[in-house]
């Protein structure tokens, strides 16, 4: 579903990815694992275009998509979240999910900010993230939690086919990370792609069926949870840490 | 440990308490009917004219009537998308050399031609934004300031628009007691019209997405807003108020001259301000703000006399307003939820 071809992104002299290639199958939870810095959050920055990549191919449903602009790519179906959430300030959690509904074309840009029925919906992605009652609340004053699960509300308000979702469990409670997992599965077998960044290995060893390993940049390591455990390439990049710890 | 979750309790009732209250803070509904009445009573200040000499009291509301117009346009892209620019009189000046150009050649009022100028300079700042829209903050403010500097020198170096002298515009032949009547009215109109679109901008998917903008680009574009579009049409549509305004006040002052018109205090600078001290961003904001630096302005100029010094006070004025009112007038009593109603359009 989506391919990612010899992408690489340069900062000047830093080469924050290198030749990055990978697939992630249609209906999967595919995770892209590795160590701080290892280009994770840059690789998805430039599959949706939030930065230019230096080089390479991005392929959505067999049509290339580096070249679009990032509100096309999140029209073709693919959305992301920010591992740090951006929020909007000033505006209500609903406004800040209705922002993410669909527009096709000039005519719907006079349309009302939030017809009855986007609202509708966006409640209803709200009651499933148990979050309702932080629908009027400012997008900014919300905890960092909420703010994990706002994002997602937001991402879903899209309809996408694919969400790419930067450590969506990064920093919250046992009792939370429990529901995001629970969420995400749930959304996986309604149909929904999903590639994840995550560090947690206890975590990505339940949900995932697949793994992508990158470190410094490159695809180290590819396959199901257990193979890449076990790899000893992750385990080198990892510097015999994490990884152990977890297993 | 019972206590505790009477304690517990509390709190969570407190929170749905306060739940509701936003909930409520977001149905509040909004008085509508005021700004309808204002408009009402805005119509019959001409009758007026019939129990005595009221010009001057004509003069400054039609005067004030093309800041709100201003005001309101600059709201679209400097409040709700956070592009704060200093170069709007360039689109002032527009407006009011192709509108005076026509008027002086071919005869046709300018208050016909107004919405036509408006489009013109609507197309002009299109064209501008592509460019200059593609950096924010400071810089963005600067390139705005630039603009001005251009086309000064532009409209000064032209001999076929007047160079520096300008051209004066034909007077029109209806007695004083009645002469300022059809440029009241075009203004009122304009400004009904400036204060009705920023209005339905504010309501519409394309606000929401200007304010998306003006809190996080990147987080926007990501939500798959076109940015880049949303940017140069709100940049179009202050333009096209700015320039419908100065098409009308070249006919209203008999001449159109550059530095009248590319006067960067008091049409780049000025609405900016008044959108500000208003409340950026919000509906009523700009007119009040305009009511208020006309008023200030026009009683320093009464009891200062005509120095510089008033400038320097309502000034002082502003800046004092804004320490307390961080968010301008409306803005700031809104966010405490003290702002009487009559003032919420939003
Ligand atoms: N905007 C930038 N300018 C310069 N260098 C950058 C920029 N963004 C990232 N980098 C560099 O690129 C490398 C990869 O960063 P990236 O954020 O992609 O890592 P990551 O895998 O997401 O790490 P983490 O697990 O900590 O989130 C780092 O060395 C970082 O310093
Ligand atoms: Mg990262």
């Amino acid at each position: 579903m989506l391919e990612v071809k010899n992408l690489c992104k340069y900062f000047g002299g830093i080469h924050a990815v290198e030749d990055c290639s990978f697939k992630v199958e249609k209906g999967s939870i595919t995770a892209l694992i590795g160590p701080n810095g290892a280009g994770k959050t840059t690789a998805f920055n430039c599959i949706s275009r939030t930065m230019v990549p230096t080089k390479g191919e991005v392929w959505l449903d067999g049509e290339r998509i580096d070249r679009l602009r990032p509100h096309k790519i999140t029209a073709k179906g693919l959305s992301r979240t920010f591992q740090i959430s951006r929020n909007l300030a000033d505006m209500t959690v609903l406004e800040n999910v209705i922002c993410q509904s669909r527009i096709n074309g000039w005519r719907d840009l006079f349309k009302p900010a939030m017809s009855p029925q986007e609202i509708d919906k966006a409640m209803g992605i709200l009651d499933f993230l148990n979050i309702t009652r932080i629908a009027y609340e400012d997008g900014s004053n919300l905890s960092y939690g909420q703010k994990k699960l706002m994002d997602l509300a937001a991402l879903l308000m899209s309809d996408p086919k694919i969400i790419l979702l930067d450590e969506p469990a990064g920093g919250v409670n046992p009792t939370l990370l429990e529901e995001i997992v629970g969420h995400i599965r749930k959304l996986n077998e309604q149909g929904m792609t999903v590639l994840i960044v995550e560090h947690n290995m206890e975590l990505i060893m339940r949900l995932s069926q697949r793994v992508v390993v990158m470190a410094a940049g490159t695809v180290i390591a590819e396959g199901s949870p257990e193979e890449v455990q076990k790899d000893p390439a992750v385990l080198d990049a990892y510097l015999g840490g994490a990884m152990e710890d977890a297993a | 440990m019972a206590q505790t979750y009477e304690n517990t309790d509390e709190i969570l009732a407190a929170r749905r308490a306060y739940n509701d209250t936003l909930a409520q803070a977001h149905d509040a509904r909004r008085a509508t009917w005021f700004p309808l009445l204002i408009v009402a009573l805005l119509m019959l200040v001409p009758a007026l004219q019939f129990v005595g000499n009221y010009n001057y009291v004509i003069h400054l509301m039609l005067y004030t009537l093309m800041y709100v117009t201003m005001a309101a346009g600059w709201n679209i892209l400097g409040g709700y998308t956070g592009y704060i620019s200093l170069g709007h009189s360039v689109f002032f000046a527009v407006g009011g050399y192709f509108a005076g150009m026509i008027f002086a050649r071919l005869g046709i009022s300018t208050i016909i031609m107004a919405p036509v100028a408006g489009l013109v300079c609507a197309a002009l700042g299109y064209l501008i934004g592509l460019i200059t829209l593609r950096v924010r903050g400071p810089s963005f403010i600067i390139s705005s300031l630039a603009l001005v500097m251009i086309f000064r020198i532009l409209f000064e170096k032209w001999q076929f628009i007047g160079g520096a002298a300008g051209l004066s515009l034909p007077i029109n032949d209806l007695s004083v007691q009645w002469a300022k009547l059809p440029y009241y009215y075009a203004f009122l109109a304009m400004a009904v019209f400036g204060v009705w679109a920023s209005y339905r901008v504010r309501h519409s998917k394309f606000g929401l997405g200007l304010r998306a903008i003006s809190k996080d680009e990147v987080k926007a574009e990501s939500a798959g807003i076109d940015t880049r579009r949303y940017k140069v049409l709100a940049f179009a549509m202050s333009a096209f108020l700015f320039g419908a305004a100065g098409a009308v006040w070249g006919e209203y002052l008999t001449y159109v001259r550059p530095n009248i018109f590319i006067h960067i205090l008091y049409f780049s600078v000025w609405p900016a301000l008044m959108c500000i001290l208003g409340g950026k961003g919000t509906i009523a904001g700009p007119v009040v703000g305009a009511v208020l630096i006309v008023a200030f302005n026009e009683f320093f100029v009464a009891t200062l006399g005509s120095s510089t010094i008033h400038i320097l006070v309502t000034g002082m004025i502003m800046a004092l307003t804004l320490m307390f009112f961080p968010l301008g007038l409306v803005g700031t009593l809104a966010k405490h939820r003290r702002l009487p109603r009559i003032l919420n359009w939003d």
